[in-house]
């Protein structure tokens, strides 16, 4: 939803002024089978690529999600070429590839992703959109809305190309951690956050620059400023095709819930989708998600 | 148009099934009103004992009876008021306006009218509650305020999924199905803040009903229910001030003739300021935030002659929320309605009404001219509508007249700035004729039995200029893709849809003290609330059929027992069921896009629904102690292709047990106490099973696809408020002119932290890759303490 970054903000401060409250709660909840759980995003950066194959588990089992090994996963495209991704003997489920020579992932390309697992064959087809490249990475002085101490916010700078379609992930890393947090989730479709309001071929707009920052808390729940002297931001800008944009974006709605007052805004818990299809439709089901992206790049210190 | 000529034909068959003329009648008219300041009673029984039989007053105060040459002896009786018996001679027609005089004791008086004397059990109606300003002023409220809306959730069937959501749900249905009109004009978003207020001020407020059932044929356009509020006319005798201050806002209406007993006015405003207080205390709002709403309400009428009266009113409201000097967001109605009441003859009365009715909201985002992005939408209806009362005699009334609505929808009008450059990205503008005609009569067929029938005739058609898009179709559950498009020119119709609403009632008498009443009726819609958050909320847009999206239809049944418990009606008691199934309601994919998006009805799907329950009510009208217990079995349903597997789910505002129980005792001549307290099932919510991780970010899963499968804690909540009457005698013993009051008020005595929803999340802190994550299950309630407030009003 286009109003959610912007609603939490105005929700974090209406409810310091009325008599909201949250509990950490432990309900029981139904047990249900596992389900085969494909994490295939992969892209043209140099070095191995990964697919990640496990088992759903209960929601509240916070440990390391059960690895499916064993399983054949490749990747062919539409050249006749078959990527094999091989499981590493040391991280039970990872598959990797490394590209070399002749055999990389090209932008316009279409891929296919087989898994086979022990009873299972699964699946799904991506292709690599093009990419913009990074024209710069500035930083901002500003002040916090909510309390009003000085911080320092960062700022990506890239036009999309002229052409309704394309898709973006901006995967944003400070001091080399990547920032995965719910809240970090930042996409684009063209120019703009969404599908519904095409915003083609102009610079990114100001919130999608924008939210390549960290979202960090003290222990009285205020916005910690995003850079400090001395951090330095990566940004990497993925092309999606239209399909994973759209399961980001659910995986957005359905994952960034600070609580409060947003919750008003918020929609019912519902499932994502998935493009992991089994051949078998009787067969067991997958979730997940297979996307080939394209990758732009750029980083920048910040000193005083 | 078929369907129209057939309308015509019935028309006129229930014309000529009326009574025959040929005896030598008369009639007895006029119009009653208050003694105290003018205003016109609504609803008051004028009783003639000769044929032990009469009629109502109308929403003018008019009534019209039509009876044999004769003497007759007539009662007007009012509660709160002192009956009032004429004697008259019935040779010609006659016109007897009447003012009816308060009871001095009037304050005892605190009822949800079920009309005392004429008590429910002998009156037509049914699936209908009547609020007194009185018992919403006495309503221990949240911040002490007293508000119409919070107040109607005390009723049977009327629920509402918890503070912070906007509207009410009327016996299963959702916040969109409910038509909420002040003095005719419809209101879009009945809420403040929220839905922490409504947009009522209780000052301005003169009578409000609620239908659930039993609709009669002149009310249409929703399917769950009709909020008709009708505002005060304002004093026709005195000057008056009446007002209040209090912990969120305050109050001030200013009454008052303007040719004394001929035409008067009321102006009532109402603002909010919670934020001025806290302004030195909270930064943002130091720099030019902002949190607050006002409204203001005006009503002026003018009585020309006895046969011609006019009445312009209309209402402004608006809530500002801004983070900053530019940036935010804002939204409100405006309604402005011009009635003429015309009385052609002794018994035929006309009512015309023009309406313009706006809801709309605007966002601004961007500090500087560079980047920003600003949206508004918005929703403007006219409406012109006659209405025609035939008091045929004393057995029949007849009501038929017409509607049209035209409505011109916003749906985005948005533009951003990204790095200078514009982006235009708004929506093309949708334009709707909505029209209607009906008749209706109620018809007293014998002492034991009278039953009331209608027939409603509803057009829509969805105007040029505009694009039409078609879908193809795909898995139920998932975005229908556009596989074409076709554009019309101004004015051209692209899509038209027409539907019969019958409307059927009656009550027989059963014994002396209890009667048994039922009633059928079909409502069409054909505006459609889209909103798929928790709650209801104030960027909801409204959204017209088209031809993708077929107008909701439902038809309801209703049977109910009502039975006076004592001799002296102290005590009433009623049961009514009702089933209601409906058609063409609407629901949304996972991750629909509702805001700004062309293809929205890509993202609808369409189902079937059902609601079913059981109503039962005491209530003890008159004593020291007063009040009403309310009890709802319940059930609300929905069945849509997508979604949980197309098998049968529970509507998000369903449930089971809904328990009211509402207290007013005089403790002295001075002290007043009330209570109220509610207890609901807790609401259907959707909780995961499984959970998995996809590029380290940890996403729920329902491995059963289902929703609503499990129901949040029970609600319950106790409210108290104290009620302190300002001195009447001075200390010289003379009579004060003025009068006030002080409010002491307790919400949620006990503090308990009822839940609006349970969300399901990874914990916070950055997880090192390689590690496993964290998820948890947290509770929000939105108000979770006790809330005490204090307020004070005056009059003068």
């Amino acid at each position: 939803m286009k109003t959610s970054k912007h609603s939490y903000l105005l929700l974090i401060f209406a409810s310091s002024l009325f008599y909201s409250c949250e509990d950490v709660i432990d309900p029981t909840l139904q047990s249900a089978d596992p389900v085969v759980v494909v994490d295939a995003w992969i892209n043209n950066l140099p070095g191995a690529q990964t697919i990640t194959l496990t088992w759903t588990q209960p929601y509240f089992e916070s440990q390391i999600p059960p690895a499916i090994t064993g399983a054949t996963v490749s990747v062919s495209d539409d050249q006749g070429k078959n990527f094999l991704f091989i499981e590493n003997v040391t991280k039970p489920g990872h598959y990797e590839w490394s590209p070399s020579g002749a055999d990389t992932l090209r932008v316009g390309g279409k891929y296919w992703l087989t898994v086979i697992t022990d009873s299972d064959t699964f699946q799904a087809q991506s292709y690599m959109g093009r990419v913009p490249a990074i024209d710069s990475i500035t930083y901002e002085e500003d002040e916090n809305i909510a309390t009003g101490d000085p911080i320092v916010r960062a700022e990506f700078w890239a036009t999309d190309p002229v052409g309704t379609g394309d898709a973006y992930w901006i995967r944003s890393f400070k001091n080399g951690v990547p920032l995965l947090k719910p809240g970090e989730i930042n996409i684009a479709f063209d120019a703009g956050v969404s599908i519904g309001g095409p915003t083609d071929g102009v610079m990114f707009v100001a919130p999608v620059r924008r939210r390549i920052n960290a979202v960090d808390r003290d222990e009285d729940d205020q916005l910690l400023s995003p850079i400090e002297n001395g951090d330095s931001m990566h940004v990497q800008i993925h092309s999606l095709t239209v399909a994973a944009f759209t399961y980001l974006n659910e995986v957005s709605i359905q994952t960034n819930r600070p609580g409060g007052f947003a919750e008003l805004f918020a929609t019912p818990l519902a499932n994502v989708s998935t493009n992991i299809l089994n051949l078998n439709t009787n067969g067991r089901k997958a979730v997940g998600f297979f996307n080939v992206s394209a990758v732009s790049a750029a980083g920048k210190r910040y000193v005083e | 148009m078929s369907h129209f000529r057939l309308f015509v034909l019935v028309f006129f068959v229930i014309g000529l099934t009326c009574p025959a003329w040929a005896q030598e009648k008369f009639t007895i008219n006029g119009t009653i009103k208050d003694n105290s300041n003018g205003e016109a009673l609504i609803g008051v029984t004028v009783y003639v004992r000769e044929i032990s039989n009469g009629t109502t007053t109308n929403e003018y105060g008019f009534y019209s009876i039509t009876l044999p040459k004769g003497t007759y002896t007539v009662d007007y009786s009012y509660v709160g008021f002192q009956t009032v018996s004429r004697t008259v001679v019935l040779d010609k027609n006659v016109q007897q306006p009447i003012e009816l005089v308060p009871e001095a004791s009037q304050l005892q008086e605190v009822v949800v009218k079920g009309e005392i004397e004429q008590a429910n059990v002998e009156n037509l109606e049914m699936s209908t509650n009547k609020l007194e300003i009185k018992t919403i002023l006495r309503t221990p409220m949240l911040f002490g305020e007293a508000d119409l809306l919070r107040s109607l959730q005390l009723l049977p069937g009327v629920s509402t999924v918890g503070e912070g959501a906007s509207g009410f749900n009327v016996r299963g249905g959702n916040v969109g199905q409910n038509l909420i009109l002040l003095d005719e004009a419809p209101v879009y978003n009945s809420s403040h803040l929220f839905g922490f207020f409504s947009v009522f001020n209780p000052d301005a407020v003169k009578d409000t009903k609620l239908y659930k059932g039993a609709i009669p044929s002149r009310y249409g356009g929703r399917l769950a229910s009709i909020l008709d509020v009708r505002m005060k006319e304002g004093n026709s005798k005195k000057f008056e001030v009446t007002g209040g201050i209090g912990t969120v806002f305050s109050r001030l209406a200013v009454e008052g003739p303007i040719v004394k007993d001929k035409a008067s006015f009321i102006i009532a405003a109402r603002r909010s300021y919670i934020d001025v207080l806290a302004r030195p205390f909270v930064p943002i709002l130091e720099n030019g935030g902002a949190l607050n709403f006002y409204d203001l309400t005006l009503k002026t009428n003018y009585d020309i002659n006895r046969r011609n009266k006019i009445y312009l009113s209309g209402y402004f409201g608006r809530d500002v929320f801004r983070f900053d000097k530019t940036q935010g967001f804002n939204w409100g109605n405006a309604t402005a309605t011009l009635r003429w009441n015309h009385l052609f003859n002794e018994r035929l009365f006309l009512n015309v009404t023009g309406v313009y009715a706006d809801y709309d909201y605007a966002l601004q985002f961007g500090k500087d001219e560079r980047d920003r992005f600003s949206w508004n939408s918005s929703i403007t209806s006219y409406i012109f509508r006659p209405q025609f009362t035939y008091f045929i005699d004393s057995r029949n009334e007849l009501t038929f007249g017409a509607d049209a609505t035209y409505y011109s929808f916003i749906p985005a009008n948005a533009e951003g700035v990204t790095n200078g450059d514009v982006v235009e990205i708004s929506l093309g503008r949708k334009y709707n004729l909505e029209t209607s005609v009906y008749a209706g009569n109620a018809q007293k067929i014998s002492e034991k039995l009278s039953i009331e029938y209608g027939l409603r005739y509803s057009y829509f058609q969805y105007l040029g200029p505009g694009t039409e898009y078609i879908y193809g179709d795909t898995i139920p559950g998932l975005r229908k893709p556009v596989i074409g498009s076709k554009t019309y020119g101004s004015g051209e119709v692209i899509a038209q849809y027409g539907n019969f609403e019958p409307r059927f009632s009656f009550r027989v008498q059963a014994g002396q003290r209890a009667s048994i009443k039922g009633s059928y009726n079909r409502m069409a819609q054909y505006l459609h609330l889209i909103s798929n958050t928790t709650a209801s909320n104030p960027l909801d847009v409204w959204n017209p059929t088209s031809n993708n999206i077929k107008p909701q239809l439902a038809d309801q049944f209703t049977l109910g027992y009502f039975r006076d418990l004592t001799e002296d009606k102290k005590y009433e008691f009623s049961a009514e069921a009702y089933y209601r199934t409906t058609q063409n309601q609407i629901d949304y994919i996972d991750g629909a896009d509702l805001l700004i998006n062309q293809y929205l009805e890509g993202d609808l799907l369409s189902g079937i629904g059902r609601a079913y329950g059981l109503e039962l009510y005491v209530q003890k009208k008159t004593g020291r102690l007063n009040g009403w217990v309310s009890y709802t079995l319940g059930r609300s349903e929905l069945k849509v292709d997508g979604i949980n597997g197309g098998q049968w789910y529970e509507t998000r505002f369903n449930q089971l047990h809904n328990l009211k129980l509402a207290a007013f005792y005089d403790l002295t001549s001075r002290w007043q106490v009330s209570a109220n307290f509610i207890f609901t099932s807790g609401t259907p919510t959707t909780f995961p099973t499984s959970r998995f991780t996809q590029q380290g970010i940890l996403i729920p899963y329902n491995a059963f696809e289902s929703r609503n499968n499990v129901h949040m804690p029970d609600y319950h909540r106790l409210d108290i408020s104290f009620r302190l009457e300002g001195k009447k005698v001075k200390k010289n013993g003379k009579e004060r002119k003025n009068s006030d009051y002080w409010v002491f008020s307790l919400y949620n005595v006990y503090a308990r932290r009822n839940p609006f929803s349970i969300y399901f999340s990874q914990t916070d802190q950055r997880t090192p890759a390689g590690q496993a994550i964290t998820s948890q299950a947290t509770q929000l309630s939105i108000i979770g303490t006790i809330v005490p407030s204090v307020s004070y009003n005056f009059k003068f």
